[in-house]
């Protein structure tokens, strides 16, 4: 009982000594003035640094072609039916062999919404949606992508989640490159101050 | 001859420290949101110039090119005259703030000050309270609420932290026996006031805050629940007049600081020159206006009503006591 009450005047003759000399706010100061000199957590994204997705984003779509080189794509028309936006368009054609393959395969990255609906609706997992994201352009009519131009498109990557340098080239369109002595970067939240 | 001269030298003066306090605000913008970037982990202006140096110049001629708007209700002679009101009085305390001693060139003697008032503080302050008419002006002649509030809020807190202000430095003067801001630096050769006059001091830099309408004392200004208070409806230059206002007075009550309780250009252990002593004091204390921003939330209406009337006014009367008892 003693002990007890002794340690609550301890504590409010503390208090009152803290708050003459406001012990609070120069609390607040000092944490502030730590932060002030502890690393920076900003992305120098697009001059200095880029981020990676992780192989799970969702960015630009491409086609797949199998192991001859051919379009995987049956062109069934599936991912144009079940996309929320309509902006697939595919116009089958048969060649001598009797196969199915798209004429014309058109995308509309300026109205789709990258649900990845129509990654999941293609029964022979020929269209996905990659890791690209930077295809800005200044009119919508060039965010239209036909067929070749998605099978050219880059795939998916296993590694991803990283800062990794890189530098901004805006000579055609906005582009930021990747320098190649810094392929695996850093890990960006390992970098953040948590207190 | 002699009297031309005399005038070309206090002309030349003027102009010297008129343009330095018209650019400081460039270097002190930048300065500000590089702290703020750093104080919150963030890199700051990164993009215009060496680590973003020459970011307040860009937002200048933003500014500069912005649209002129004054609101079609508003009253148009008070709208444009508000700015000008509220930037005036800082520069022109700077008549009787002294920078320095003198210094001999070409055989001249110059003074590092334009003029030595014996009623130097007196004028600071009766000057200094004038630039709360540039802030009534402006909210009143925008006809919006916000500026209304911010305007009436920003009235009333200047008008009570005039009072514990202007008590806090009388401690000073009794000390110093003269208003005389180059007798108060002197008289402060060996120990500095703050030695002496801890409280005043504390009462000063408070009121001082409120003064600048700095963080945690910005109510005129509150972004959170008056858009942006007095100058809601000021745009282009005349809103980057406020702002440029700000920032001398910031100035302003920091050179007071080291002038009145800091020892001025007096040095302390290390030898520097003493402009270069009172530019680091100065330098210290903008800093810690700067952080103090980044720190601390704003106090609500009524607390900075307390603050001011039952904190501030009776610890800067009891101060005065002190230092009476302390001199008889
Ligand atoms: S990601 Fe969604 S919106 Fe975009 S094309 Fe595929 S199904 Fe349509
Ligand atoms: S991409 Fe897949 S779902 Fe779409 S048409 Fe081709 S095969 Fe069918």
């Amino acid at each position: 009982m003693g002990y007890r009450t002794m340690a609550t005047d301890d504590a409010r003759k503390r208090n009152w000594i803290g708050w003459v000399f406001f012990a609070d706010l120069l609390n607040g100061l000092a944490l502030t003035l730590s932060y002030l000199f502890s690393k920076t957590v900003t992305m120098r994204y697009p001059d200095k640094e880029k981020w990676t997705p992780y192989p799970r984003f969702r960015g630009h779509h491409f086609l797949l072609t199998d192991q001859a080189g051919k379009i995987k794509c049956v062109a069934c028309e599936l991912c144009a039916r079940i996309c929320p936006c309509s902006c697939i368009t595919v116009v089958p054609h048969e060649d001598q062999n009797g196969e199915r393959h798209p004429k014309v395969f058109e995308v509309d990255t300026a109205r789709c919404l990258f649900c990845g609906l129509c990654e999941d609706a293609c029964p022979v997992e020929a269209i996905a949606l990659g890791q690209l994201y930077e295809f800005s352009a200044y009119s919508s009519g060039d965010l239209r992508v036909g067929r070749d131009e998605l099978l050219s498109k880059p795939g998916k990557t296993r590694q991803g989640g990283n800062v990794i340098a890189a530098r901004l080239n805006t000579d055609e369109g906005v582009r930021v490159e990747p320098k190649e002595e810094d392929e695996d970067g850093h890990d960006w939240w390992t970098r953040l101050r948590r207190k | 001859m002699e009297l031309a001269l005399a005038v070309a030298l206090i002309t030349a003066k003027v102009v010297i420290v008129t343009a330095i306090l018209l650019i400081l605000p460039i270097p002190l913008t930048w300065l500000e949101r590089k702290i703020a970037g750093h104080i919150q982990q963030r890199l700051g202006p990164m993009r215009v110039g060496w680590h973003g140096v020459l970011q307040p110049v860009a937002d200048g001629l933003k500014l500069l090119t912005k649209e002129d708007n004054i609101p079609v209700e508003a009253d148009r002679r008070l709208f444009k005259l508000a700015p000008i009101i509220s930037l005036v009085p800082p520069f022109v305390v700077f008549v009787a703030i002294p920078f320095g001693d003198s210094f001999s060139l070409l055989g001249a003697e110059i003074t590092l000050y334009i003029s030595d008032m014996n009623v130097g503080l007196l004028f600071i302050f009766a000057v200094a309270g004038l630039e709360v008419y540039g802030v009534i002006f402006g909210g009143w002649a925008s006809n919006s609420k916000y500026a209304l509030l911010g305007s009436l809020r920003c009235c009333a807190q200047l008008i009570s932290y005039e009072i514990p202000m202007g008590f806090s430095v009388i401690g000073v003067v009794m000390l110093a026996q003269s208003m005389s801001l180059l007798d108060i630096v002197n008289a402060q050769a060996d120990v500095w006031y703050v030695v002496y006059q801890p409280l005043g001091f504390f009462v000063f830099f408070v009121a001082g805050l409120a003064e600048a309408q700095r963080i945690p004392f910005d109510l005129a200004e509150a972004e959170g629940e008056l858009g942006a208070g007095f100058h809601t409806e000021y745009s282009g230059m005349r809103f980057s007049f406020f702002m440029i206002s700000e920032y001398v007075v910031m100035v302003t009550i920091s050179v007071l600081c080291v002038i009145l309780f800091f020892g001025g250009w007096n040095g302390f252990l290390i030898p520097l020159p003493p402009l270069i002593w009172f530019i680091l004091k100065v330098g210290f204390f903008i800093y810690l206006f700067m952080w103090f921003r980044f720190t601390f939330p704003r106090y609500r209406y009524d607390q900075l009503m307390a603050i001011g009337w039952k904190v501030l006014l009776p610890l800067s009367l009891a101060n005065i006591l002190l230092t009476g008892l302390f001199i008889v």
